[in-house]
């Protein structure tokens, strides 16, 4: 296992590497820069102003020259501010990384429950697995949009009982306003973990150490719980892995309908208003979450099932 | 397992109760809680011109001058407004012998930034410096390069000497003062990092930073900023202790929050569509308090004038008579925002009420159409002798629901009298920055302008603002428009100080655009303010000194 | 369970059915799916609109069918052509083994962390008549969202085929094929990819699916298919702006992307569960 994560780091710095070359370029290559959007918004400005304002930007330097600067900037530990928010990266990054991640993480955490207890009733029980498929079809078909807004109506407008979004006062308890994104984010993703965790509970339901488990006399929960569910944790570890990255950057819709600030809406912004500091850190950021994911997973089948470390 | 599904059952709802005490609080009258569909992506009041700031910080930073609801220039942090009559400005030569003027502004001296030091000439001393060395990196820098000097002898007045005289000399616009105790260090010590170093950026809730009824007292990046009461605030005060404005940029979202409670009302500046608001009170019968009031946003559509077709300007008023706006007015908005004639607004003093206007007329359209040599073909698409279908581009922002509707509907209207127009829309940031700005646009564009009272159309309509490489891409006509006559009068007015001899140059100008069309006009965008009955004293002004800069008048009795 | 196989089968071919005689319908109903009529904004089901009518008055059921047409369409597409990539690179990674499994296994990684919305805006920023594509048309915006979800979308089937091939790979009949001397290309044809066609079908069944819904998403975003022309996914994106006015127009879209998911999801599940 050290040999895979001693093999797997390098890697990783690599890749990052390469995609922050790629990400410059992508970000570079999109049209208007930040002086051609102050231009359209701004009647008064003149040809001298114009050239001033790009040589403040320093968008009179070729793109690779800006690259390697910056790149040597951030081995030094020096981010650099974001154009758009006026303050350092790193100010703007972290609330914004933790927000998010708070709300994806209770999010998996509540799909990967319901995920598995769904996929586990359905595998003991085959007469409810109907209902199980019912339930995870209309999670895999209905947007996340489209959920969040229903849920607003539902439990912000007419019912009263949660915030429709936003942000809690300063210093007010943070959980009403969690309880909708994290269900609309949840809804979407427990479709998948029910779907695999029914496919391989069902297969290793069908294992001669679970038919001896049952013959001794453990009770199904039991037998579900010591037995089955290990074995079976294994490709729900990876899908859950894969989904890191796209979960945390594909958070932009759900934060956009809550009206939540965070990484999603922050790396959309940035791309968007080209402020190349805080767009390249956030989307190295979300990289190295997914590739740590990853490999985490990996390591952690490894451990769950030990046949693999061949 | 069925014990493990009731135990996650049970966490479930263990969250869902323990959740239950944070649902929106009762309202206590000293707050007022109002949305905003932007967020302002920084502080700092003189640098980079963005609807959210200059909206959030109405409530907190007063302009020496501004128009009020009535359009008319009004003092807010001087005396009097400066004029040739009372002396204050004077007519005069610059040193190298051009037309100059020196005007004299009178600060009030019981004006204070909100650690209780007064706002002197100093700070507007430190301003002007900060504008004119061009390392600061301030947007536009036409005012500072034309005010090339500033004199104060009296801590409460202060003069600039201006090389151009126009006129509306006595106002200052967005030159507004900076506390010169904190920022001139923090400015010397690093010209070009000024922009992220300067305390709005770095301390934004530092009580000497505003000078309005209100100071900045929190902000939570993305979300909101709160608004807490200036202790050193020396006018009226206003009515609450603390105003909460917060961000919600998706729309239906918006609308849901207000709903739910959670906001008192939503700001009309950056609100709900019109469309979206009509509805709302449709639905909500006089649970709120709606005002729709015209304001200065021109929706129009752009024609390119190097495309031959557009070219013809029998082609381009064909366009403008088989479009019928009062129809899509009265079923869009009911009828709640005016069809334009052009750029000037009704409301506006110069606004010529005899401007040409193109009431829906589809025979007339045909028949300009077939006078321009563009026939009926078998598709029902006109072709010319070559040939050639009328067949035009047409652009607008993607994602942006009414402009995509009213394209769509403009489309089908078009396609009535044999015109085609194809439907291709970028996301605002393409559209606008290459696209528009660079001319990449081959026949129609369809976007806003915002605009202040008496606004001289110099950028749009003179034929030195076409857009061009050489020129760094500078000015917006982006049509290509070029008319001598309209150039002498767009140079003209400005310099015309008396307003009875400017309203007749006003008035032929808005008649040669009418006659000529480079740029299609469709409506002046109305907006839509909604808040609660208790609510009172709110009066929209329709122009970019928002409603917030009179937060003193509102009252909740 | 063969029956779930026929029974998304069905389902599915019913829906491409919709989406083949969309012209035909909106000649028999005598309604242009294009044409707003401002007197009927979301007018409710009636004989005229049997589904009703949108925010500018266009029939919905017309709508509906043309849409059938662009969210399946991008959906087959991507899936196809998602699995056609995938499965290639997969059985590459597995078969070379050594650097090159290396490199693309960690491409797959960069890519699954790489946001795609800036290559999105990239893509919609780029003039398709200069690739030779004409401008302003459905197909155009079909081929940038297509490119972009396959880009992303290879990357899952091409970790299951490599796992897939790599089992093949090591199994005693292809070391034994090996042994008699046959060649590669013939061993790949012949036993990897026979082996790996039910994992993909399985994939490619979902892939459809994600696909009509990232559509959706991106329709959302405003970086969806352009109107005028129809999708599912923007239509539920429109409806998404006066759900409070007009709750009923996003039903009939809603309900057609569930059709299509579930019919996606029972070829899925059929042929997984055999």
């Amino acid at each position: 296992m050290l040999r895979l994560a001693a093999l797997r780091l390098p890697q990783i710095a690599l890749t990052l590497a390469l995609l922050s070359l790629a990400a410059w370029f992508a970000i570079g290559l999109m049209p208007g820069d930040p002086v051609s959007l102050a231009l359209f918004s701004d009647p008064r400005l003149t040809p001298e102003d114009i050239a001033r304002l790009r040589a403040l930007h320093s968008l009179d330097q070729p793109m690779l020259e800006r690259y390697l600067a910056w790149a040597g900037g951030v081995l030094r530990g020096e981010f650099g501010y974001s154009r758009l928010f006026a303050q350092p990266v790193p100010a703007v990054l972290w609330p914004a990384l933790r927000s998010t991640l708070v709300l994806v993480g209770a999010a998996v955490a509540l799909a990967a429950a319901a995920g598995v207890a769904l996929g586990g009733l359905a595998a003991l029980r085959p007469r409810a697995a109907p209902l199980v498929d019912a339930a995870t079809l209309l999670a895999q078909a209905v947007p996340s949009f489209w959920l969040g807004i229903l849920l607003i109506i539902l439990f912000a407008v007419r019912l009263g009982w949660l915030p429709a979004g936003g942000a809690p006062e300063p210093g007010g308890s943070v959980l009403p306003f969690l309880v909708l994104p994290v269900a609309t984010i949840a809804f979407g993703q427990m479709a998948a973990y029910a779907r695999h965790a029914a496919a391989a509970l069902t297969a290793e339901l069908a294992r001669p150490h679970i038919t001896s488990a049952r013959a001794r006399g453990g009770s199904e929960a039991r037998v579900l719980w010591r037995h089955a569910l290990p074995n079976a944790a294994v490709p729900l570890l990876t899908l859950l892995a894969l989904d890191a990255g796209g979960l945390v950057s594909g958070a932009l819709v759900t934060e956009t309908v809550f009206a939540r600030p965070g990484m999603g809406k922050l790396l959309y912004d940035a791309v968007m208003g080209n402020d190349y500091n805080l767009a390249l850190l956030a989307l190295l950021l979300v990289a190295l979450v997914t590739m740590l994911a990853t490999l985490a997973a990996d390591l952690a089948q490894r451990w769950l099932d030990p046949r693999l470390d061949a | 397992m069925a014990r493990a599904v009731r135990r996650v059952a049970r966490g479930l709802l263990l969250l869902l109760a323990t959740s239950l005490p944070g649902a929106p609080p009762a309202l206590a009258r000293d707050s007022l809680t109002i949305g905003l569909s932007q967020y302002p992506a920084n502080f700092h009041p003189n640098i980079e011109n963005m609807a959210a700031k200059a909206y959030i910080e109405g409530f907190a930073l007063r302009p020496v001058t501004a128009y009020d609801a009535e359009w008319k220039l009004a003092c807010l942090g001087c005396e009097r407004l400066p004029s040739l009559e009372n002396g204050d400005a004077v007519l005069e030569q610059t040193p190298d012998g051009k037309a100059g003027i020196r005007i004299t502004w009178r600060l009030r001296k019981d004006w204070t930034w909100g650690d209780g030091t007064p706002v002197t000439a100093e700070d507007m001393r430190f301003a002007w410096e900060a504008g004119r060395a061009f390392e600061t990196g301030f947007g536009p820098a036409e005012f500072y390069r034309s005010a090339y000097e500033f004199l104060s002898d009296d801590p409460h007045s202060f003069t600039l000497r201006f090389d151009k005289v126009t006129f509306d000399y006595a106002s200052l616009g967005q030159f507004q003062p900076l506390p010169a105790r904190i920022e001139r260090p923090r400015w010397e010590a690093g010209r070009a990092n000024y922009r992220t170093r300067s305390a709005y950026e770095t301390e934004t809730t530092n009580p000497a930073l505003w000078n309005g009824p209100y100071r900045v007292g929190a902000v939570q990046p993305g979300a909101g900023v709160t608004l807490e009461r200036n202790a050193h605030w020396s006018g009226q005060a206003p009515a609450f202790d603390r105003i909460q404005v917060r961000t919600v940029e998706n729309t239906a979202a918006l609308e849901a929050q207000l709903l739910a409670g959670q906001l008192d009302m939503v700001a009309g500046e950056l609100g709900l569509p019109l469309e979206q608001a009509i509805a709302l009170q449709r639905r909500t019968g006089d649970r709120f308090r709606f005002d729709f009031v015209p304001g200065l946003t021109y929706e129009h559509i752009d024609l390119m004038l190097d495309n031959p077709a557009l070219a013809d300007r029998r082609v381009r008023q064909a366009l403008l008579l088989a479009a019928d706006r009062a129809q899509i007015v009265a079923r869009l908005y009911e009828g709640r925002q005016e069809v334009a004639a052009g750029g000037v607004h009704p409301r506006d003093v110069m606004y010529d009420p005899d401007t040409p206007k193109y009431p829906f007329d589809p025979a007339r359209a045909a028949k300009l159409l077939d006078e321009a040599g563009w026939r009926t073909g078998t598709d029902g698409i006109r072709r010319n002798a070559a040939g050639e279908k009328l067949s035009l581009e047409f652009m607008t922002t993607a994602g942006n629901r009414a402009r995509e509707q009213v394209q769509q509907i403009l489309a089908g209207m078009w396609r009535a009298v044999g015109v085609e127009a194809r439907i291709r829309n970028e996301p605002p940031r393409v559209f606008f920055s290459e696209t528009v700005s660079k001319r990449r646009f081959t026949g129609l564009a369809m976007f806003a302008w915002v605009s202040s009272p008496e606004n001289v159309p110099r950028s749009t309509f003179h034929s030195e603002e076409i857009p061009r490489a050489e020129r760094n891409w500078s000015g917006q006509n982006y049509t290509g428009y070029s008319n001598a006559e309209v150039d002498r009068l767009i140079e003209q007015i400005p310099v015309t100080l008396d307003a009875a001899k400017r309203r007749p140059l006003w008035f032929e100008l808005q008649r040669r655009i009418a006659e000529d069309l480079p740029v299609l006009p469709l409506w002046h965008r109305s907006d839509a303010y909604v808040g609660p009955r208790w609510l009172e004293g709110v009066t929209p002004t329709g122009h970019q000194n928002y409603s917030s800069l009179w937060v003193t008048e509102w009252r909740a009795p | 369970m063969m029956t779930r196989l026929r029974l998304g089968l069905l389902l599915l071919a019913l829906l491409a059915l919709a989406a083949l005689i969309a012209p035909l319908a909106a000649g028999w109903i005598g309604k242009d799916p294009f044409a707003p009529d401002l007197f009927a904004r979301y007018a409710p089901p009636s004989p005229d609109h049997p589904l009703g009518a949108d925010e500018l008055g266009r029939d919905l059921l017309t709508r509906l069918l043309y849409g059938a047409r662009i969210s399946l369409g991008v959906g087959l597409a991507t899936a196809l052509a998602a699995s056609v990539l995938g499965t290639a690179l997969g059985v590459l990674a597995a078969w070379r083994g050594g650097w090159v499994d290396t490199v693309l296994m960690r491409l797959a990684d960069g890519l699954l962390a790489l946001p795609a919305l800036p290559i999105l805006v990239l893509l919609a920023a780029m003039d398709p008549a200069r690739l030779g594509l004409p401008r302003g048309e459905a197909v155009t915006d079909m081929l940038r969202i297509v490119t972009i979800l396959v880009l992303f979308g290879w990357v899952g089937v091409a970790r299951l085929t490599r796992a897939g091939a790599l089992t093949i790979l090591a199994s005693d009949y292809v070391r034994a094929a090996r042994a008699l001397g046959v060649t590669e290309a013939r061993l790949l044809w012949r036993h990897v990819l026979p082996g790996l066609v039910a994992p993909v079908a399985v994939a490619s069944a979902l892939a459809v699916a994600g696909a009509i819904l990232a559509e959706s998403v991106l329709s959302f975003l405003g970086l969806g298919i352009q109107p005028p022309t129809p999708s599912w996914g923007n239509m539920l994106a429109n409806a998404q702006e006066a759900v409070f006015a007009a709750p009923l127009a996003a039903l009939w879209p809603g309900l057609a992307i569930l059709l299509a998911i579930a019919g996606c999801s029972l070829v899925a599940d059929g042929l997984s569960r055999p």
